[in-house]
């Protein structure tokens, strides 16, 4: 009779610890502790026992009982620790929620808010002027006359001999420069236009044009702060290149190289091989455009970049065509 | 500019690969935006073997060839008389641009599929002849099948594309780029002498300058008794690696030059010039010139023209004329070359639209010493290839070139450089670059060579010197800056508030083209006096509909909605803000006004398990006016129905509510009218706020004032009254205020309700009313004392009665 109480022990106690669910465990409950169950039997048949076995027997039995019962209390909670807290009836709480329809800012705005946030944090300020521009804020005070080559390089829209659409936001610097007195540190985007329309180009994208002017600024700040962007931008180890370049109101004026962001510099489809891509307009200030507004070269000096937002804001996202931008299809809209 | 390769390197000595040479080039302000083939079609076609023949009509005499290539048996119908069977020739295959520009393509011939052709040397502009397919086993007896012809015969050269900026004339041209490459490889350019005796006079043709100011120098060369015929194959390939299309060896040699010296030719077929003489000047009223493109062009005062004893014989720098081109009678030829004035030519080039490589130089600038040299080089070269002897050259120059110096200080290009270059560097970066420098006491004096016009003053010398010593060895580093500095005042957080708010309310923003097109002004059936009317239109616009820049935000989102319902996004609530602009005349520039709009229109609320659907309404539209407008701090406004005046013609009738703050109208709301809805395609019910921003940001009160938060409790009251449905909720709220005791801190209109229960032509209007002091809780009584008379009079007011 021990023997057989060693076994259904361990047979018990094997059985609880394999049990998975509280269903396994009623059934264990019912196969050893119920009233049918193994060992309510030997405990019922202690009568048939020799007298002096039954103490014994019984003593025995009731600790194999309270074994099971608390090897059973112990798996319980276990498994409910297991199975997390309990459902309730009638309550589903994976049907979706009851959310409001999402709004979206578009990704030329966050784009935009980003770049001049990098440069807000620096210290420069938010300077605005028109979208229809004089000529001479344009292009003359920038050190493009009439006639020269250099406006060949911008596709210009215009309204009239002396009013067009400006195609830069360059004309900023010159508004900023004519009011206010050096130090200045200025961000000025906006909506800019040519005349020019294909996969690359709409006759209107977005600018952002900074400036600083101070004494003793030099090209060596212009490759800090613009690298220091590059980098906030897009990647932090993101490598950057400067390359000479022409642009009539900077001398020296260069464009502004960053490692590819998609085959990060082997050479893809995106970056034409080169590993390059171009990202940026910069120079020192040219001492004519400072002239023009009646600061002096020798005693100050600045620096002015521009970049194009649609550019960064496609490598950013991956977008393939321009056009989508003001195309407005709510399916391109509601991914940013 | 497209600079081949061996070109470059036959007027400079440089060891590097062409890779490393177009790194270098470009980190110097030469951007390489391309390395390309310069004989693609010699790349792609190939040595193949004709192994079949088969005669398919015999008067014409062409051939059924079947030829093996590298990618199997190819069919190919042929008309030459050498072809036959197991001939090695050259096949083309499809898809590949020929010297003469036209596309090989698959195509049928007499029934026969043809997959390609078999060329001579002469279509491939190899040397030899035209009169039938290149035999290339009897000319190059190792040639195997499949072997591409560039490496069969050699002929193999890569172009580099440079993007030259409009500062550099003096690199357009094979020449300049390899001065720019000397320099930077320490390396010394070769400039081909003409090797002609340059002192025998012309005496036959007479050279006037009768406009000096704008052609300082010209110079003309005469060379007699020339053959004119195709150009040999190196000539004709080279200008066609160039981008210049082969025409004859008199006009292909003036184009080399060009492309190899940078100075612009033109050869004159000399007997069709009338009374031996040339004069320079510019042209009167009502004079024309048919141009050698066949056009007949009307030439404007002022225009610089080449003449001859009568009449004009050239667009001077732009375009020779069709009586005195060179043609395949020429006999004898005056090379003209000659400095013209930039701003001139660029001032013609455009008003006769007539762009060409020639006014794109003298635009940019020539050299002005390079003008005798080139003729020369010219003359020689024509002797070599057209025969013909050298009569003499006459060279004007009434305006002498004379050298200028520039100053400059290494310590101040140090200083904006950020460097600590030694003025040693800068003396001999200056030196390789062909400048004469002098140091003066402490400062440095340098000559630039003829060729650089672009060198005027000490920032110019500071760029050569920053772009060859390399932007990549000048520092990185942080400027170090005044922390506090004068601000402009900035609009952008305000349109940022703007923006974030309607994204919460679930609002999309679109950013729409500042342009439209007359026909959605046109839509919105404004009155004619009506300011927005005024449009600014473009000179130049890209199409009629982005001819005119908008007055209103209102078509650019009608527009939108159109668009997107057309591609089934039906369902938007939509906003803008950007800039109007309102026409203020000629010479100056527009007004300009910042403006928002927003939209809806479909469902409201997603398909959900979670509510009922439902369209978007009016109210759905002025509720998240009334949130932005809160939301911005802007407390005092009002919704008012549209007074006569103020009427906007796009909304439906009885629709439109104008919005007033303390400080005038900031805009109106409504349903869009149906008709103007139908103007741009859309037919469902669109709902649309359209305000000023300008005015908003003026309402907007700055400052937020805190109000001690209440003590006591409140009691509140309801009322449901049923009133004639012709109320209006406002004019009910209104009465409420003005007979409203101290006491009543807040009411609000909570139900509508119209149906069972209530009679026709009835409503029930449910009112909450909160009461409260500031000093005690409110007793019943005195609550009852307030809210009884108010009751009252409200009844009494709109003739109601309480619901039952």
């Amino acid at each position: 009779m021990e023997d057989r109480l060693r076994s259904i022990e361990d047979e018990a106690l094997e059985a609880v610890a394999k049990a998975q669910d509280r269903e396994a465990i009623e059934q264990i409950k019912v196969r050893f502790l119920g009233r049918k169950g193994l060992l309510t039997n030997i405990l019922k048949g202690l009568g048939s026992l020799p007298k002096e076995e039954r103490p014994k027997v019984g003593k025995h039995a009731n600790q194999v009982k309270v074994k099971i019962e608390h090897a059973i209390k112990e798996r319980l909670k276990s498994i409910k620790r297991q199975a997390g807290p309990r459902l309730i009836k009638g309550f589903d709480p994976t049907l979706p929620g009851r959310a409001l329809p999402l709004g979206h800012l578009h990704p030329i705005t966050q784009v935009l808010d980003e770049v001049c946030s990098v440069f807000e944090r620096l210290g420069f300020s938010a300077a605005k002027g028109p979208e229809i521009e004089l000529d001479f804020y344009n292009f003359e005070a920038l050190n493009i006359p009439p006639d020269h080559p250099a406006r060949d390089m911008q596709d210009t829209f215009y309204v009239d001999e002396k009013v067009l659409l400006r195609t830069h936001t360059s004309p900023i610097q010159v508004r900023t420069m004519e009011v206010m007195k050096p130090p200045i540190r200025i961000i000025a985007p906006g909506k800019v236009y040519r005349c020019d329309s294909d996969i690359t180009h709409t006759p209107m994208f977005h600018q952002v044009e900074g400036l600083m002017v101070d004494r003793d600024v030099s090209f060596a700040h212009l490759k800090g702060i613009l690298t220091h962007f590059a980098q906030e931008i897009f990647h932090r180890d993101t490598s950057v290149r400067f390359r000479p370049s022409f642009f009539p109101f900077t001398e020296p004026s260069a464009e502004i190289d960053i490692q590819c962001v998609i085959c990060r510099g082997d050479g893809c489809r995106v970056c034409s091989q080169t590993g390059w891509l171009e990202v940026l307009g910069a120079g020192l200030v040219h001492p004519q455009v400072l002239r023009n507004v009646n600061i002096d070269p020798e005693e100050y000096s600045g620096f002015a970049f521009g970049l194009g937002i649609e550019r960064i804001a496609m490598l950013k996202y991956g977008i393939n065509d321009i056009r989508l931008f003001f195309d407005n299809d709510l399916r391109f809209l509601n991914q940013f | 500019m497209l600079v081949p390769s061996s070109w470059l390197r036959e007027m400079v000595e440089i060891e590097a690969g062409d890779d490393d040479l177009a790194e270098a080039l470009t980190l110097a302000g030469l951007e390489v935006e391309a390395v390309e083939p310069a004989y693609p079609w010699l790349n792609k076609s190939q040595v193949a073997r004709i192994s079949r023949v088969k005669t398919l009509d015999e008067e014409r005499n062409l051939s059924v060839c079947t030829v093996e290539t590298s990618s199997g048996e190819v069919v190919v119908v042929c008309g030459a008389p050498n072809v036959r069977e197991g001939m090695l020739s050259a096949f083309v295959p499809p898809g590949t641009e020929m010297p003469d520009g036209k596309e090989v393509k698959e195509a049928k011939v007499f029934g026969v599929n043809s997959a390609g052709m078999l060329a001579s040397e002469y279509e491939l502009l190899l040397e030899g002849d035209s009169s039938g397919i290149f035999d290339i086993g009897a000319r190059y007896p190792s040639a195997r099948v499949g072997q591409s012809i560039s490496e069969v015969t050699g002929i193999e050269d890569t172009v580099f594309e440079i993007g030259i900026t409009p500062n550099r004339p003096d690199c357009l041209s094979i020449l300049g780029v390899a001065r720019e490459a000397a320099a930077l490889f320490h390396s010394s350019p070769r400039s081909p002498e003409p090797g002609i005796n340059g002192s025998k006079d012309l005496d036959s043709v007479s050279i006037t300058i009768e406009a000096p100011e704008l052609c300082t120098r010209y110079v003309g060369a005469e060379v007699d008794g020339v053959r004119v015929a195709p150009s040999p194959g190196w000539l004709a390939r080279r200008l066609l690696a160039c981008g210049v299309r082969p025409i004859n060896n008199i006009v292909d040699v003036t184009n080399f030059v060009l492309l190899e010296l940078g100075q612009p030719l033109h050869a004159f077929d000399l007997d069709t010039l009338k009374g031996q003489a040339i004069v320079v000047r510019t042209a009167k009223k009502g004079e024309k010139i048919v141009t050698l493109d066949g056009r007949e062009r009307e030439l404007s005062e002022g225009m610089l023209l080449i003449c001859d004893g009568e009449r004009p014989v050239a667009v001077a720098g732009v375009m020779g004329g069709l009586d005195t081109e060179v043609t395949e009678k020429t006999n004898n030829i005056l090379i003209e070359s000659a400095w013209f004035a930039p701003s001139s030519i660029r001032r013609t080039a455009k008003a006769l639209k007539l762009p060409t490589e020639a006014s794109y130089r003298f635009e940019r600038g020539v050299d002005p010493k390079l003008q005798k040299k080139a003729a020369l080089r010219a003359a020689k070269l024509i002797m070599e290839l057209a025969g013909g002897s050298f009569r003499g050259v006459r060279d004007e120059n009434p305006v002498p070139f004379t050298p200028w110096r520039v100053r400059f200080r290494p310590g101040r290009i140090n200083r904006l450089l950020g460097t600590q270059i030694p003025s040693q560097e800068m003396v001999q970066i200056l030196s390789r670059l062909g400048f004469q420098v002098e140091e003066k006491e402490g400062s440095f004096e340098t000559v630039p060579p003829s060729f650089r016009a672009d060198i005027k003053a000490e920032e110019d010398i500071l760029e050569e010197v920053a772009r060859c010593h390399g932007f990549s060895r000048i520092p990185t580093s942080s400027p170090v800056a005044t922390l506090i500095v004068e601000r402009p005042v900035s609009f952008r957080p305000f349109l940022n508030g703007v923006r974030r708010e309607m994204k919460g309310q679930g609002f999309s923003e679109i950013i729409s083209y500042s342009f439209i097109g007359p026909s959605e002004l046109k839509n919105l059936n404004l009155k004619a006096e009506d300011e927005r009317m005024k449009a600014v239109r473009l000179m130049n616009p890209l199409a009629e509909d982005q001819s005119i820049m908008r007055t209103s935000l209102v078509p650019c989102m009608l527009s939108t909605i159109s668009r997107n319902i057309r591609r089934r996004n039906l369902n938007l609530a939509l906003f803008e803000v950007g800039a109007v602009f309102i026409d203020q005349g000629q010479g100056v520039i527009p007004a300009e006004y910042q403006r928002y709009c927003a939209a809806m229109t479909g469902r409201r609320f997603p398909k959900s398990w979670a509510w009922p659907e439902r369209e978007a309404d009016f109210f759905d539209m002025k509720g998240a006016v009334e949130n932005l407008l809160l939301s911005l701090g802007c407390r005092d406004y009002v919704f008012e129905p549209a007074s006569a005046n103020l009427v906007e013609s796009f909304y439906e009738e009885g629709t439109q509510l104008n919005i007033r703050t303390g400080e005038g109208m900031v805009g109106t709301i409504g349903q869009v009218h149906l008709g103007v809805a139908k103007a741009f395609d859309i037919s469902q019910k669109v709902f649309l706020a359209d305000l000023s921003l300008d005015a908003l940001s003026g309402a907007v009160t700055s400052g937020k004032v805190f109000a001690p938060l209440d003590r006591f409790p409140s009691v509140e009251r309801d009322l449901s009254i049923i009133l004639d449905d012709s109320v209006r909720a406002q004019e009910v709220l209104d009465f409420i205020q003005e007979k409203a005791a101290q006491g009543l801190v807040c009411f609000y209109i909570f139900d509508v309700y119209k149906g069972k229960q209530v009679p026709k032509g009835k409503k029930s209007l449910g009112i909450h009313f909160v009461y409260r002091a500031k000093d005690r809780t409110l007793s019943e009584e005195e609550v009852e004392a307030m809210h009884g008379p108010l009751q009252e009079a409200i009844l009494k007011g709109f003739g109601g009665v309480l619901r039952g």
